[in-house]
């Protein structure tokens, strides 16, 4: 310290005391098993956090089960049951009914990857939705089945190299569309639908509080990168959901009984090549051929078809839009 | 050993057993890095911890920390040429800080509320350090002498305190009430002030040597440098400073008709906008530099305030960049105009820098008198024998004078200064360099702090807003002395400390706390022991790396950690 005076004596810290007293509701541990900067485990985190003690999970097979629970541990803090792959929102389901039948008040949580939501358990997921249970669903999408070795599934996005959908001679990267799991759940007039992401925590939590609160199934899907599997640097995972926020790829809505209800606005829609150029899942995109520039031009039109659609052009700066939602107050006053 | 049926169970564990900290390869540190306005500012304040301060609302504590380096701030406030305010990264996103008013609004409360400084007087056996001169550079030396427990005695050769800041400087740009307030506030503490004494006639060099422990010489640069065009100079020459001295001292001026000032610094704006005030119908200055603009480099930049520039072209001063004074047009010995060339500052063959003045552009301007503000010079008179022989000092680092175990100089007589704000800041390191030869210590200068740069910051936390736009009196409505600029309010102040990007320094915005997908940052109540708000927690640290990347501040960088 130089020329000021103003350097305080130094604190002693216990660390594991300090652990206890951290002015949150830690409901998943450190100690888990999660890659370096895995958007999953830092989504889980956030939505325990602001859904509090009184939850019971439901946790489909996936990275999310498999990095929290090595036994004989664990990084819960709430009760929790490991489910198959494909029936969480089953197994969900008859928590629920056990509850109310106990006039217990937990709210039960389904957690699922994109595989267990869009693909093997959908039809688990639509079952719950239609029969009404007081659970709230969230998928942690990071778009591939990652745990057992980066496999595309129905929420690849297009042209997203995976070990089953390779970029080579014949194809650049996967062929399908991104499926559109929001609509699809919404179209089971279900009180309450939203899409967050790992970038934007305070939004992520207001969703949470608000899917926790509402009385029936309600649904939150969120965006949470994997750096091993997408391929970028294991600091760059918030960078990455924001730019797949801002360039209008994956849009922040939400939905109450299938009508739109609010959106982010984006301040600055920046071009989809931002986003894209950070993912080695993409890399084959900026090679020198004709069908790699059509693609980037069809992923482009994909945003901007979001934002046709969603209406997420904003009129001018806007607390709640993707700048001003997260900007730094000191004293950390914006996650209140 | 505990048998298990068949089934799923698991053990009350918790992972916190498992340390996933050994995973890492490098980690997170905190490091508080100089903001750049702080690594720029030759008094070495910290703008950014007291902008930081105002942002909290507590001003008060705001000028402490202020005051900690800089007694002056109500001064260095108003003429301070802010370089703090162009290296603000702010500016790479929107525009600077207004650092210079919030400096000053610091200062001006701090006389209003009558704000302590909060230094007790030296131990009755502390040693006596003689200080030579009581402008911004003795007075600041003084005051950190005392708060380092030393007895300072203060000498000038005036009988108000304040040197070049009372006699060179205009009360349009530093009212006097705000001069005489914030010396009279710094002379209030227990600093022993001889007025009217004068070095080498009331007291000499070897009577100081013999009552102090030790001397800072910080008498100024009295002299003005010698003028001449080839030669000639007019018979009726008055000298910038001079001019400036008379004005400050007794409101007189010379006041012909049309007068041209060569110079491009503030002395000689000072001096074209007193002769403004003072009558004169017609003034020009002629400047060997560009006025401030964009995309003029800076070292072709007039060394004067650009808002200073600005007001005495709105007061109707005319100003001639990028030109120098061939000849004076002489009848007799009396000026009636000078001969004007363009030129510039070229890099020549060998390398040096050398004005070139371009034949064929010469112009004639009429005016009945010419006025130099070409810089000063030191009087030597007192302490001749610490020279040997040169007009300057031999000074090292800690501006001691070569070849002398206990005499340091401080402020424009050292030859380095040239601003307020540089003087304070000499005045505090030789202060320091006396205290440490005091304590039987070398006396060692802090090394300098580089600056955050802009790429460092995540400034996609920063929300954009435009600088406060400072108030200034209307052309028509300034008279001879009242201050032009007009500060900012307390909600502006604030609202300008609200911008502040906290370069270098945590803001507790919570960002690597949140984000953390291992919680391994944890939030102290206490301010951690490295100034930051939080710690790392290494056992569960993995070493990711997105809290250096999310931190706004650029206060966290990752290490090697194998």
């Amino acid at each position: 310290m130089s020329a000021t005076d103003s350097q305080t004596a130094e604190v002693k810290v216990d660390i594991a005391q300090l652990r206890r007293r951290q002015p949150r509701f830690q409901g998943l541990e450190s100690g888990h098993r999660a890659c370096l900067g895995c958007g999953e485990a830092l989504a889980a985190r956030l939505v325990l956090e602001s859904a509090g003690p009184n939850v019971m999970i439901a946790n489909a097979t996936g990275c999310l089960e498999v990095f929290s629970t090595a036994w004989p541990e664990s990084a819960w803090r709430v009760p929790w049951v490991h489910s198959l792959f494909e029936n969480t929102a089953a197994v969900a389901a008859g928590m629920e009914a056990a509850l109310k039948h106990q006039r217990q008040t937990a709210k039960v949580l389904a957690f699922a990857g994109d595989g267990g939501t869009f693909d093997i358990g959908f039809q688990a997921v639509s079952g719950m939705l239609e029969r009404g249970h007081n659970v709230m669903f969230v998928c942690f999408d990071n778009e591939a089945y990652m745990n057992t070795g980066i496999q595309r599934s129905g929420s690849t996005p297009h042209a997203a190299a995976t070990t089953t959908s390779p970029a080579g001679r014949e194809r650049m990267g996967k062929r399908h569309l991104k499926k559109d799991i929001v609509s699809i759940i919404s179209a089971h007039h279900i009180p309450y639908a939203a899409t967050a992401t790992v970038a934007y925590p305070s939004d992520l939590r207001k969703k949470v509080r608000r899917a926790i609160d509402v009385e029936g199934p309600s649904f939150l899907h969120v965006h949470s990168p994997c750096p091993l599997g997408w391929g970028h640097d294991s600091d760059k995972s918030i960078q990455v959901s924001r730019l797949a926020v801002e360039t209008g790829l994956f849009p922040i809505i939400e939905l109450e009984r299938g009508e739109l209800t609010s959106v982010m606005p984006i301040r600055h829609p920046r071009p989809v090549v931002e986003y894209l150029k950070l993912q080695n899942r993409f890399r084959h995109l900026f090679a020198d051929d004709a069908r790699a520039r059509e693609e980037l031009e069809h992923l482009q039109a994909l945003a901007d078809y979001n934002i046709e659609v969603y209406g997420l052009l904003g009129d001018g700066p806007d607390p709640l839009d993707t700048n001003g939602v997260d900007s730094v107050r000191r004293g950390g006053a914006k996650w209140a | 050993m505990t048998i298990y049926t068949r089934g799923g169970y698991a053990l009350p564990g918790s992972s916190l057993a498992f340390k996933t900290g050994t995973w890492r390869v490098q980690k997170p540190r905190h490091v508080h890095a100089a903001a750049p306005c702080h690594a720029v500012c030759p008094a070495g304040e910290d703008a950014q911890a007291w902008l930081a301060k105002v942002d909290e609302g507590d001003a008060q504590a705001a000028w402490r920390t202020l005051v900690s380096v800089n007694p002056l701030p109500a001064v260095t406030g108003r003429v301070c040429p802010h370089p703090c305010e162009s290296a603000c990264n702010r500016g790479d996103m929107d525009a600077p800080i207004a650092i210079h008013a919030v400096e000053r609004y610091l200062g001006d409360e701090a006389i209003r509320n009558g704000w302590d400084f909060g230094l007790a007087p030296p131990p009755a056996d502390a040693r006596q350090v003689a200080v030579i001169g009581a402008g911004p550079g003795g007075l600041t030396a003084a005051y950190h002498l005392l708060k380092r427990g030393l007895r300072p005695v203060l000498f000038d050769k005036n009988p108000t305190a304040g040197g070049t800041l009372l006699t060179a400087i205009p009360s349009y740009r530093l009212p006097r009430d705000v001069l005489n307030a914030e010396v009279e506030h710094l002379l209030s503490l227990p600093i022993e002030y001889r007025p009217r004494t004068i070095l080498g006639r009331e007291v000499s060099l070897d009577e100081l040597r013999q009552q102090y422990a030790a001397i800072i010489l910080a008498p100024g640069q009295q002299k003005p440098r010698p003028w001449s065009v080839d030669g000639v100079t007019p018979k009726d020459l008055h000298e910038g400073l001079t001019l400036l001295e008379g004005w400050n001292g007794h409101q007189s001026a010379p006041a012909p008709y049309s007068a041209a000032v060569v110079g491009a610094g503030n002395t000689a704006i000072d001096v074209a906008r007193v002769l403004k005030r003072a009558g004169v119908t017609e003034v020009h200055v002629i400047s060997h530099k560009a006025k401030p603009g964009p995309g003029v480099p800076e070292d072709d930049v007039m060394p004067a305030l650009a808002r200073e520039i600005t007001q005495a072209e709105e007061e109707g001063i005319r100003i001639h960049e990028h030109r120098g004074v061939r000849r004076l047009l002489l009848r007799g010995e009396r000026v009636v105009g000078v001969e004007m060339v363009h030129m510039k500052k070229l890099r020549r063959a060998n390398g040096r820098l050398a004005r070139v003045a371009f034949d064929g552009t010469e112009t004639v301007l009429h005016v009945d008198q010419v006025i130099p503000a070409v810089g000063q010079v030191l009087d030597t008179r007192g302490f001749e024998g610490l020279l040997g022989g040169q007009g300057w000092f031999d000074l090292d680092d800690v501006m001691r004078v070569a070849g002398q175990r206990n005499v340091f100089v401080a402020g424009d007589a050292g030859g380095n200064a040239g601003t307020v704000t540089a003087a304070v800041g000499q005045g505090r390191v030789a202060a320091a360099a006396v205290a440490q030869l005091l304590r039987g210590e070398d006396p060692v200068i802090e090394a300098p702090r580089l600056g955050v740069p802009y790429a460092q910051l995540n400034v996609h936390y920063h929300e954009p807003a435009p600088r406060v736009v400072e108030r200034v009196l209307p052309v028509a409505e300034r008279g001879e002395c009242d201050e032009v600029d007009l500060g900012l309010d307390r909600h502006e102040v604030e609202a300008e400390s609200r911008r502040c990007l906290s370069c270098g320094n945590c803001m507790a915005c919570d960002n690597c706390w949140t984000l953390c997908p291992d919680s391994a940052v944890l939030k102290t109540q206490e301010i951690a022991s490295d100034g930051s708000h939080y710690v790392f927690d290494y056992d569960y640290c993995k070493g990711c790396g997105l809290c250096a990347a999310e931190c706004p501040c650029g206060y966290i960088e990752m290490i090697e950690d194998l």
